[in-house]
Order: structure tokens, then sequence, then C-alpha cells
């Protein structure tokens, strides 16, 4: 027999292999690991975002941000009484430009980053 | 078998890939109900016994589903699946060292030799079972895996004219073995299949 048809020959052999008794449970033992790694993933993400949230969250209790909301509502207010008078851009400016607004730029930096870690380990 | 997984028996392993490229997992079971022994097989047929053979083919199977998308359905699902399973086993092999001493084993190594039993029918692994252990598994790594020789040795970490030499003797022995005297048709199965 040529060489040629041996190799072949013996390619074929490898690949003709019986159905174990146990492959319906070989394969149940996988998927269950697949399930497993895939719990495992989804936990650790929720976590890594809800992580993430509550320091975004704190971040904004912690430096009033609800006082600066009602600050910018006025300063809407003011806008609707006349252009003239009111210049709530400005005030929004001076809190964003003070030490605040730099604080619940961070904390939404924290939020997003959180979000982006839960992404890649998503990916991952 | 539950009826969500009777929808993915019918589907063709491409389709199969692509379902599980996408995080569907049942379809990726299915995968390895078709595949699962022919993995298993070509681990134990490197040398592993049956229970490392199984861990092996599903830390094979468990990597492959990671790297899913990696598959583009050039070749067979189940070549690329076996070939994540041999360099696996070989990793596991030169973690333990043992694949040093196969090699030191190999050295003159003519001990396992059989003669064939002959019996009209092919026996692959008992056949197999008659090359010394890096025979064994060069001969596996090329004609079960599909490795090349040069990638064989590679995984191997030998020299390719060593892995050629091993690959030659172990045919060599395998032909010896596997040949009926009489030159019927090896495999009692249709001769050109």
């Amino acid at each position: 027999m040529a060489e040629f048809d041996f190799e072949r020959r013996l390619e074929r052999l490898f690949s003709e292999a019986p159905d174990f008794a146990d492959a319906q449970a070989f394969a149940e033992r996988i998927e269950r690991r697949l399930d497993r790694g895939w719990t495992a993933r989804r936990w650790l993400i929720g976590a890594a975002g809800l992580a993430g949230g509550l320091i975004g969250a704190s971040q904004l209790m912690l430096f009033n941000v609800f006082q600066r909301v009602e600050s910018a509502e006025q300063s809407a207010r003011a806008l609707s009484l006349g252009l003239a008078r009111a210049t709530p851009s400005s005030d929004m400016l001076s809190v964003l430009s003070g030490g605040y607004g730099a604080w619940i730029a961070g904390g939404l930096a924290v939020v997003a980053m959180g979000f982006a870690v839960s992404r890649v380990i998503e990916e991952i | 078998m539950s009826g969500s997984n009777t929808i993915f028996t019918r589907q063709h392993d491409v389709d199969l890939c692509r379902l599980a490229a996408n995080g569907e997992r049942r379809a990726f079971g299915e995968l390895v109900r078709r595949h699962g022994s022919g993995v298993r097989q070509l681990i134990r047929r490197m040398g592993a016994q049956a229970s490392e053979a199984d861990d092996v083919a599903q830390d094979a199977f468990l990597a492959a589903f990671e790297r899913i998308t990696e598959f583009r359905g050039e070749g067979t699902f189940a070549g690329w699946v076996k070939r994540i399973a041999a360099r696996q086993y070989l990793r596991r092999l030169q973690r333990d060292k043992r694949l040093a001493a196969y090699a030191q084993d190999a050295v003159g190594d003519e001990s396992h030799g059989g003669s064939a039993e002959a019996d009209g029918r092919i026996d692959l692994d008992e056949g197999l079972k008659t090359l010394s252990p890096t025979e064994r598994l060069c001969v596996s790594m090329c004609y079960g895996a599909g490795l090349s020789h040069a990638e064989a040795a590679d995984a191997l970490n030998l020299p390719l004219g060593t892995v050629k030499s091993h690959v030659k003797r172990g045919l060599e022995k395998l032909r010896t073995r596997l040949a009926p005297p009489d030159g019927v048709a090896l495999d009692g199965r249709r001769e050109n299949g």
C-alpha cells in the first residue's frame, strides 16, 4: 500500500471514534460548568456595576447635588423672568467651576468607570 | 434530551458555533455531544488514562467555548477542538515533566513493538500501544489532531527532524501492526472510502 494511502487510512481511523456510553453525561457536565461560569460572571458584573453605582451615588450625595439642582432650578426660573436680569448659565458655571463641580465630575467619572469595567468583564 | 436541545440536533456545526458565539450554551452542548467522544478518544490515543483524557477534553471544550469566535469554519469544528485538546494535553505533560521522561524513554526504545494479531480487523488503539510514548504522541498529533510536523515539533518543543523520525518509525510500526497478512482491506470496510 502506498504511503499516502496508508496515511489517509490512518487519518480516517483516527476520526472514527465510537460514541462513548457516557457521551450525554459528559456533554451535560460541560453545560453545567458553562452555566456555572456564566452565573458567576453575571454576579461579578452585577457586583461591579452596583459598587460603581454606589460610589458614584455617594459622591453625588456627599457634595450636595440636590442643593445644586435646586439652585439650577432657581436659575431656570430667573431665566424665564428675563434674560437681561437673570444669568443662569453664569450661575451654573460658577457652581461648576468651584470645588463642587470637580467632585460631581469625579462622581460621574466613577459611575462611568463602573459601567466600563462591567462592560470589559462582560467582554472577557 | 430536552425539547430546547432538540432544535439544535438538526443544525450544522457551523451554525451551532455561531449560536454558541452569541452565548447560546445549549448549542455548544450539542457540539460537545457530537464531538466529545472523538476528542476524548484522541487524548486516550495520545497516551492518557481515561479520567485524565476526560479532564483534558473537558478543559479543551471550555477553552473552545471561550474562543469560539476564533473558529471561522475554515476547517471542521472537531478538528479545531482536537488541536486545542492535543495542545492542552501536551502542556499538562510538560507541566508534570512527563514529556521529558517520554523523550528519554524513546531513545532506543523498541520494547513496545508487538507482532500483528492479524485478525483481519484494524484496531488502531492496540496498534498505538506498540509505539513508544513519543512516537504515539507524534503520530496522534499529526494524524489525529491534524497538526503539521512543524506544528507538532513546536508543540512538543522538539526539533522538526526528531518529530519526523518519530512519525516515520511510528508509521512503520503501525503499518506492520495493522496490515493484514493477505493484503485484504484493512478494516473490513470499503477500500477507498
